[in-house]
């Protein structure tokens, strides 16, 4: 129960830092904070539903991993933006120069 | 009572790293004197043992010094967070036969997991000393630890495979002779990739002295420099013990006293074959160093893991 | 209420404290700090409520592997700038609102499917390999496929870059 709430509290404390944050990286850290709290949230309502729990952490874990692999490509994306022309902020890449 | 435990624990890992860094750091000069003919810890006392209590009252009265234009609360407690994770990890090496500290059914995954932590306390001290050279060091010691710990990993994970237990105690009380001869490799790997984790020569890129001053941690004085060298020491002896322990059998040889003098015994000379690399072999180049991880130590891991578990289907 | 609820009362606070420090510094190491402290307390609700082989996950491949990206990555993007950076946000009452409203929603929708008392036991790391060899085995193989072309789309981006 207090699992539940906390993690939806996590979960829109997290949108609100993807809404609102203008560096890259920042809204990436959001975005982690959303994905970790909604895999908490798969969790706990799986044990709380009767589930088997080996079965719920068996897919948490595949969850960790693939929330890992993006966020190798994503941040791999703001380091070459920022290489291209140092941009790590996001109203700059909305002006394209034609190099 | 669990939470009384564990704090004696903490301050019986605290004590034991401590305990043992000052003899690493004392001993380590011993092996280096004799190479290099250095004469203070050979002859100052009975075998030069006094060279340790010359050491430790210098490091700690010397003036803790924050550098200008330093971020002082993580200049200050980042070491901490490289120190915590390595004492740690001490906690599921299996000292006895069938007993460890904290005998987890995950030990071996805790022992490779949590000392990934303190990368992020080097690289929060290195940022946080707002200094170049501190910086690249902190830099290269991130990208080599996170590299070295796949191949690391994966030669760990052929004794698992063999033991079919992630638990420490369960794979020494299920340990075998012959598991030397076919995870020789695999227990050399492990080696080489825990020294290259401990940032030690000659893999000590991040701290190359002639460089880079002492890299991430080249602004630090006194008893917060010390902590690094006691995080170093302690990754070596917390190293040394667990691939003992798990690729050589540590504690299932003998039962009782004789038995855990044996291992400790044989952790002692592996530590000293550690402190005789360094000493021996010059510093690696960056990209010789990342090669060396990607197409040599990871594909011979690779194989050694194929091996361990054709032979553990076989059996 | 007994030591474990109490243990993971805290853990929760933990994990809000963490994800709005997350949201709201404007430091850089802060932020790092902060994410570091959400993600280890996700790995103490792992530990206390699931599994302890899913809390060392966790740990290893967020605060050991994603966490030390991130410092990396912010290390790179600042790397010129000689005086402290600042993260800055617009704040603005529309997010908030937003945020406010998917909690609302999410409460609402979520709380009524968790008043059944559960199962107590948590899994042992065999079990959850069983899983994972056994009926999750499709799940597992498209895991591996999908990291190994993260690994190819990473190198591609940032050989394109190099190119440039």
């Amino acid at each position: 129960m207090i699992v539940v709430i906390g993690c939806a509290a996590a979960f829109a404390i997290g949108l609100y830092a993807v809404l609102t944050r203008r560096e890259l990286i920042a809204i990436l850290a959001g975005a982690e904070v959303m994905l970790g709290a909604a895999n908490v949230q798969l969790v706990a309502l799986a044990l709380a539903r009767g589930g088997d729990p080996a079965v719920a952490s068996g897919f948490s874990l595949l969850v960790v991993v693939v929330a890992a692999a993006e966020a190798a490509v994503g941040l791999s994306i703001v380091v070459t933006a920022y290489r291209s022309g140092a941009r790590s902020r996001l109203e700059e890449f909305g002006e394209v120069d034609a190099e | 009572m669990s939470l009384l435990l564990g704090f004696a624990y903490g301050l019986a890992a605290v004590g034991l790293i401590a305990g043992g860094a000052v003899i690493g750091v004392w001993w380590e000069r011993k092996v280096a004197g004799r190479i290099q003919l250095r004469l203070g810890p050979q002859q100052l006392g009975p075998a030069g043992v006094f060279q340790m209590l010359a050491d430790v009252p210098k490091l700690l009265f010397k003036e803790d010094i924050v550098p200008y234009g330093a971020d002082r609360p993580t200049f200050r407690y980042a070491p901490m967070l490289v120190f915590a994770p390595i004492a740690a990890s001490v906690a599921v090496v299996p000292f006895w036969a069938g007993w460890a500290p904290l005998d987890s059914v995950v030990g071996v995954a805790f022992f490779l997991a949590v000392p990934s932590v303190a990368v992020l306390g080097m690289l929060l001290s290195a940022w946080a000393s707002h200094n170049t050279l501190s910086t690249i060091g902190g830099m290269r010691a991130a990208a080599q630890m996170v590299s070295y710990e796949v191949p690391r990993t994966l030669a760990v994970l052929s004794v698992v495979v063999l033991a079919g237990s992630l638990q420490p105690t369960e794979i020494t009380g299920a340990w075998r002779w012959w598991w030397v001869p076919l995870t020789a490799v695999g227990f050399l790997v492990y080696l080489i990739a825990s020294v290259a984790e401990m940032n030690r020569g000659p893999f000590d890129l991040p701290e190359a002295e002639s460089e880079l001053v002492a890299g991430y941690f080249a602004d630090y004085s006194g008893f917060r420099w010390a902590i690094f060298m006691m995080a170093e020491y302690g990754s070596m002896i917390a190293a040394a013990l667990f691939g003992t322990a798990l690729f050589l059998g540590g504690p299932a040889w003998f039962a009782g006293v004789g038995g855990l003098i044996a291992y400790v015994g044989v952790a002692c000379v592996i530590i000293t074959a550690i402190m005789w690399a360094k000493w021996t072999f010059p510093r690696m180049r960056q990209d010789h160093l990342m090669t060396f991880c990607w197409t040599v130590l990871t594909p011979l891991a690779l194989v050694q893991l194929l091996v361990a578990g054709a032979v553990a289907v076989w059996l | 209420m007994s030591a474990s609820d109490i243990t993971l009362a805290a853990a929760v606070a933990a994990m809000i404290a963490g994800a709005a420090g997350t949201a709201l510094t404007r430091d850089v190491t802060r932020l790092v700090v902060s994410l570091g402290a959400f993600l280890l307390s996700v790995a103490a609700i792992f530990l206390i409520v699931a599994s302890s082989l899913l809390a060392i996950a966790q740990v290893f491949v967020y605060v050991g592997g994603v966490l030390v990206l991130v410092l990396f990555a912010l290390m790179v993007v600042h790397r010129d700038t000689d005086e402290r950076v600042g993260l800055d946000s617009l704040h603005d009452i529309g997010a908030a609102a937003v945020a406010v409203a998917v909690f609302a929603g999410l409460v609402a929708l979520l709380l009524p499917l968790a008043g059944t008392t559960g199962s107590q036991t948590r899994a042992l790391p065999n079990d959850i390999g069983a899983f994972l060899l056994g009926d999750g085995v499709v799940a597992f193989e498209i895991a591996g496929v999908l990291l190994l072309v993260a690994l190819l789309a990473v190198l591609v981006v940032v050989k394109g870059g190099e190119d440039r």
